[in-house]
């Protein structure tokens, strides 16, 4: 009788006990899923990967979709046309001078950056009083917004009140008052697009060289120099190999910015004269945004994925070895 | 000992006139520089206080002032325009984006930088790829949502649209200040019984206070400077942010207000320019990815 009375008891108090544990556990349970690295990992970066797919990922379909179809802007979702936006684009004579535009304002922007941000990075390394306050001045075109920076040289290049054609004039190089109009003319528009471009961005260049010459180890270069490397070998046996990740990576960011700009175009000529001085990106946004042709205007945007692709893929290869250290 | 000392004056005087003439060719090869950066400013400046007849008198001096320096320009922009309600809108956007980025980027930069579970490496890569989808490529798509939401033309598009880019950004930065927080400090807390979001709460962010006030400002300064994405959102003037109004609004038709012009320009440029000098090397370092060491 006791027997069964205390094995009763027994079963009695195991399932309370069990029940007390069933109950802890479901508080618990979260607690100790988070204990977990994955889950916890997962679950933090959530938020970024949900935030990027919704309003990355998915417009990006959306643009996808709107290049083989007939949308509008009173029509989003038009109806299926295959390649047609693509044949049109193709055949638009503006879009064919805006993607040959985008190549030469990119390319010729780079070069340039590339040459004179080498030299203004030697000379910003070398210690000098006031180097603090001179490397400020220099990096202002930076630092100012793009679309406040542009603006400005709007201004500059006023075709009636230039004050660049005014100190031309005052050093000879055009009669007075008979300077170049520079946003009205072709080819002077195209040189003042890409100077603009590059008075933004070669502070950029130059501080990306500094940072990476500086963190060269000077004891490299002073054995080298003791061997006899003139600073032409130093250069290209030394700093340029060590440097080359970072310079790389800051081309790589400089060159997709550029190629996909249209703020510096947009506000110095709005593509004139004569549509002559579109970029593939401020065209775009004239045949999508202003004249509501979604699809063609995706289309073009597009056009400028394949550059963007080429420049993640060769980025990539680079972060993912960094990474993994 | 006048035999020694006198060839090592002359040593002296020619070793002296050759750093001499080091530090003019110096001075002389960063002066193009110098002008280049900064006149463009220089001449904001001078054109915000000048006088509308100083402005287009083509027989004078543009350089200098040939009337006396006025405030009219300014004084115009904030009472004849709605510069002060963009201000607002900016700081308003701003402090959205600010929240937002934090809320995302603190989470997600804390697990990329101190744990490794399957595809993190992949994440990580994955948020700083998005930095360089450009604005260009998806604003049509984008706005189309935008109507879709209902928050087309209003402020709040590009609070919603401004974190795609702040958060690639600012993620990969804190990545950066995670790592350098020592890992025994968070083991002693985990020892001592604190959960994962625990040790992150009370020990890792405590300790990160200059990186976040970091990420802070540069998601404030980046909403300050966007233009692409105004453009296409907002055409309403009274919720423009302020580095579109300024660009946008002061150009009626054919007239170009550039006194004003020139004056809300330098207005939004002086802090963004002050504070990225600032953090300069932080924004490469962000910008490389961490390549920087």
């Amino acid at each position: 009788m006791a027997e069964v009375e205390r094995s009763v008891s027994d079963v009695a108090r195991t399932t309370a006990v069990a029940r007390a544990r069933a109950q802890l556990s479901a508080r618990e349970r979260i607690g100790r899923l988070l204990e977990n690295e994955a889950v916890f990992g997962y679950l933090m970066v959530a938020p970024a990967i949900l935030y990027i797919l919704i309003l990355v990922g998915y417009p990006f379909a959306i643009a996808l979709w709107f290049t083989v179809s007939d949308a509008t802007v009173s029509q989003p979702i038009g109806p299926f046309t295959g390649l047609t936006n693509l044949k049109f684009v193709l055949d638009d004579e503006v879009f064919k001078r805006a993607l040959a535009n985008t190549f030469v304002f990119t390319i010729s922007s780079q070069l340039i950056q590339m040459v004179f941000g080498t030299v203004l990075a030697f000379l910003l390394l070398r210690h000098f009083r006031g180097r603090r306050l001179i490397r400020a001045i220099v990096m202002l075109p930076f630092t100012v917004p793009v679309a406040v920076g542009a603006i400005a040289w709007q201004w500059m290049l006023n075709p009636t009140y230039s004050v660049v054609n005014w100190v031309g004039a005052q050093l000879g190089f055009f009669p007075m008052l008979g300077g170049p109009n520079w946003l009205g003319e072709e080819q002077y528009a195209m040189i003042s697009i890409i100077v603009v471009n590059v008075w933004r961005n070669l502070p950029f260049t130059a501080i990306v060289l500094t940072a990476g010459i500086s963190s060269i180890p000077q004891e490299i270069l002073e054995a080298a120099s003791l061997d006899g490397a003139g600073w032409l070998t130093r250069w290209r046996k030394i700093m340029a190999p060590i440097i080359a990740p970072i310079i790389y990576i800051a081309l790589l960011f400089s060159l997709v910015f550029t190629f996909t700009d249209m703020t510096v175009v947009w506000l110095l000529t709005k593509g004139s004269p004569v549509n002559s001085t579109h970029v593939i990106a401020s065209y775009a946004f004239v045949t999508g945004v202003i004249s509501g042709g979604l699809g063609r205007g995706a289309a073009m945007s597009l056009f400028l994925f394949p550059v963007l692709l080429v420049g993640a893929l060769m980025l990539l290869r680079n972060l993912k070895a960094r990474t993994l250290d | 000992m006048a035999a020694i000392t006198i060839p090592r004056a002359t040593h002296g005087r020619a070793f002296r006139l050759r750093r001499l003439r080091g530090n003019i060719l110096f001075a002389l090869a960063l002066l193009p520089f110098v002008v280049f950066a900064l006149f463009p400013v220089y001449w904001m400046f001078i054109t915000t206080f000048k006088q509308v007849n100083d402005l287009y008198n083509l027989q004078d001096n543009p350089l200098t002032f040939n009337l006396a320096p006025t405030l009219e320009q300014v004084t115009y922009l904030f009472q004849q325009t709605n510069y002060a309600t963009w201000a607002v809108n900016t700081v308003e956007v701003g402090a959205v984006v600010v929240a937002i980025t934090l809320f995302v980027c603190i989470p997600a930069a804390y697990v990329l930088a101190r744990m490794r579970f399957p595809g993190s490496t992949s994440l990580g890569i994955g948020i700083f790829l998005t930095y360089l989808v450009p604005p260009t490529l998806l604003f049509l798509p984008l706005s189309q949502i935008m109507v879709g939401l209902g928050l087309i033309n209003t402020k709040w598009a590009l609070a919603v649209v401004y974190p795609t880019f702040t958060i690639p950004f600012c993620t990969w930065l804190l990545m950066g200040f995670f790592k350098s927080i020592p890992r025994e400090i968070t083991e002693a807390a985990r020892v001592d019984g604190c959960s994962r979001f625990g040790a992150l709460f009370r020990v890792v962010l405590p300790v990160s206070v200059p990186g976040l006030l970091t990420i802070v400002i540069f998601a404030f300064t980046l909403v300050m400077q966007e233009y692409v994405y105004g453009l296409t959102f907002v055409s309403a003037s009274d919720q423009k942010l302020i580095t579109l109004g300024v660009v946008t609004d002061l150009i009626r038709g054919d007239i170009f207000y550039w006194g004003s012009l020139m004056a809300g320009a330098l207005i939004v440029a002086i802090p963004v320019a002050f504070v990225y000098n600032l953090f300069m090397d932080t924004f490469v370092r962000g910008i490389t990815g961490g390549s920087l060491k």
